[in-house]
């Protein structure tokens, strides 16, 4: 009896660090140390599906972020913040919204379930009187039809807690959370939004937007991107100016030597094939070569 | 697990008088039929619960909300000019959110254009809030669409567009002679929207 007593207070206690160790790795990491980030990350971004202030890249929740550092900055606490936003957006802007109605029901159900089934597994597991004038020959003292029913409360119980500790430990590897979420960078909003215009065939609006990417970082790639619009916007000049840039860094960017190759067409015929044959033999294998090998022959 | 009970009882031979394993699981049942309306309860208890506790049907869509006092939307416009909400008190403001970069308000300016120029002298002002946006790429957007002359606010942080609560691009606000709120469109705004609600608003003077 004494032996069994230990057992089941060391299974106990295997279990409850178990599932100490399981909760320990589901919750979420701290909040950010950035205080416009922890006030985004506890508001839902109105044009997204699903996705925090903190979060999203839309321009609208871009503005929010914005907000939301305006107004820390003008001494607002997190909580009179929130209220702003909900006066505006209603209740839905919040990630955790109060608890109403059938969101309330999703809290009572399971603990009303989790009560009931406890107070049964008690009536079930206690220990009752042994019946002495019954069967003293028994070696157990577990009442009829008891021992079965006790063994499969504590099977239940046991596979109920695996179950939720392999749910948490598989959920941390399943779906890590993204470390730190990368700053709004108004340079990838600004290249995105261009790279859209250029879907939309406004090749100037979306030099303009390279051009204002490129104010925040200068990056041979973005100017490569800005080559190309401006080379469509029908602006050669520039084009082969912005693509020049990119060679004097680079001198043997293939796609750098491309635009500026299609430029000279439009702007020093004589110099174009040289660079265009430059292109070629630099990037045989680019997707533009065939093309090129065209305009060459041609 | 219950097999396994069995099996190890059949070993030794049942004496007379023992408790069966089937009298045992004969209990068990009846046990069962006893208690088996506790977790329905329970269940049914909890679901009458919420539902007392819900609140009663949530108040329409935006459109139907109560009419609000115009948030503040002062600035300079794309023209150079001073613009603020509270001088054209008594007038009508048709506010339109929108940006170059919006598939949609593309479509719609051209109708906007045509509001301004149809009813602007029964006392209608629209006013575009340009929604972080760059100056050229605007004027471009203004030009194609032959909206050259429209009133463009630019909200290049896009907190302006926050304080009104716009949710995305394009949206529209209606706002009567007396500052309020009265008609909200998310998205597209369409011809007979406009003059099922602009028009019974300029009669109102």
């Amino acid at each position: 009896m004494n032996g069994r007593r230990r057992l089941v207070t060391l299974t106990a206690a295997v279990l409850l660090a178990l599932s100490v160790a399981g909760l320990a790795r589901s919750v979420a990491p701290g909040p950010p140390s950035d205080p416009t980030q922890a006030v985004a990350t506890e508001l839902r971004c109105p044009a997204c599906q699903g996705e925090s202030v903190a979060d999203s890249s839309s321009p609208i929740a871009v503005s929010m972020r914005q907000v939301i550092t305006d107004q820390l900055a003008e001494g607002r606490s997190p909580a009179e913040i929130r209220r702003w936003f909900v006066q505006r957006y209603g209740d839905e802007v919040l990630a955790q919204p109060p608890l109403r109605g059938t969101a309330l029901l999703l809290w009572v159900v399971p603990a009303v379930v989790l009560l009931g089934v406890g107070a049964a597994a008690l009536r079930t597991l206690r220990p009752r009187h042994r019946p002495v004038q019954r069967r003293p020959s028994t070696t157990d003292a577990a009442p009829p039809g008891g021992r079965s029913a006790r063994r499969a409360w504590w099977w239940a119980a046991g596979g109920l807690v695996a179950l939720v500790s392999t749910v948490a430990v598989a959920a941390g590897q399943l779906a890590r959370p993204v470390a730190d979420a990368p700053a709004a960078d108004p340079a990838v909003v600004a290249v995105q939004l261009a790279h859209d215009l250029e879907g939309q065939q406004r090749y100037a609006a979306a030099a303009e937007m390279y051009r204002e990417a490129l104010r925040d970082r200068p990056d041979d790639a973005i100017r490569l991107r800005l080559a190309f619009a401006l080379l469509r916007a029908g602006d050669a000049a520039a084009a082969e100016r912005t693509a020049r840039e990119v060679l004097d860094h680079v001198p043997d960017s293939p796609d750098g030597l491309l635009v500026a190759g299609l430029a000279q067409r439009l702007t020093r015929p004589e110099e174009a094939p040289a660079t265009l044959r430059r292109f070629l033999s630099v990037a045989p294998g680019h997707p533009a070569g065939p093309e090129v090998s065209r305009l060459l022959g041609s | 697990m219950n097999e396994r009970t069995t099996g190890h009882r059949s070993r030794t031979p049942r004496a007379v008088g023992q408790p069966s394993e089937a009298a045992t699981r004969g209990a068990g049942h009846r046990r069962w039929r006893r208690v088996w309306f506790a977790p329905a309860a329970v269940l049914l208890l909890a679901v009458g619960l919420g539902y007392a506790l819900s609140p009663p049907a949530p108040p329409g869509k935006a459109e139907q909300r109560p009419p609000v006092a115009a948030p503040a939307l002062t600035g300079t416009t794309l023209a150079g000019d001073r613009f603020d909400i509270a001088d054209a008190r008594g007038q009508v403001v048709l506010v339109n959110v929108f940006a170059s970069w919006c598939g949609p308000c593309r479509a719609e300016l051209p109708l906007l254009v045509e509001a301004d120029r149809r009813w602007s002298p029964e006392g209608l002002r629209v006013v575009g809030l340009n929604l972080r946006d760059g100056t050229e790429a605007v004027r471009a957007l203004l030009d194609e669409t032959g909206a050259g002359k429209l009133t463009v606010l630019p909200d290049r942080d896009g907190t302006r567009a926050i304080e009104w609560g716009v949710r995305g691009v394009p949206e529209t606000f209606l706002v009567d002679r007396d500052g309020r709120i009265v008609a909200h469109q998310p998205g597209v705004v369409t011809q007979q929207w406009l003059a099922d609600r602009v028009v019974p608003l300029l009669g109102a003077t």
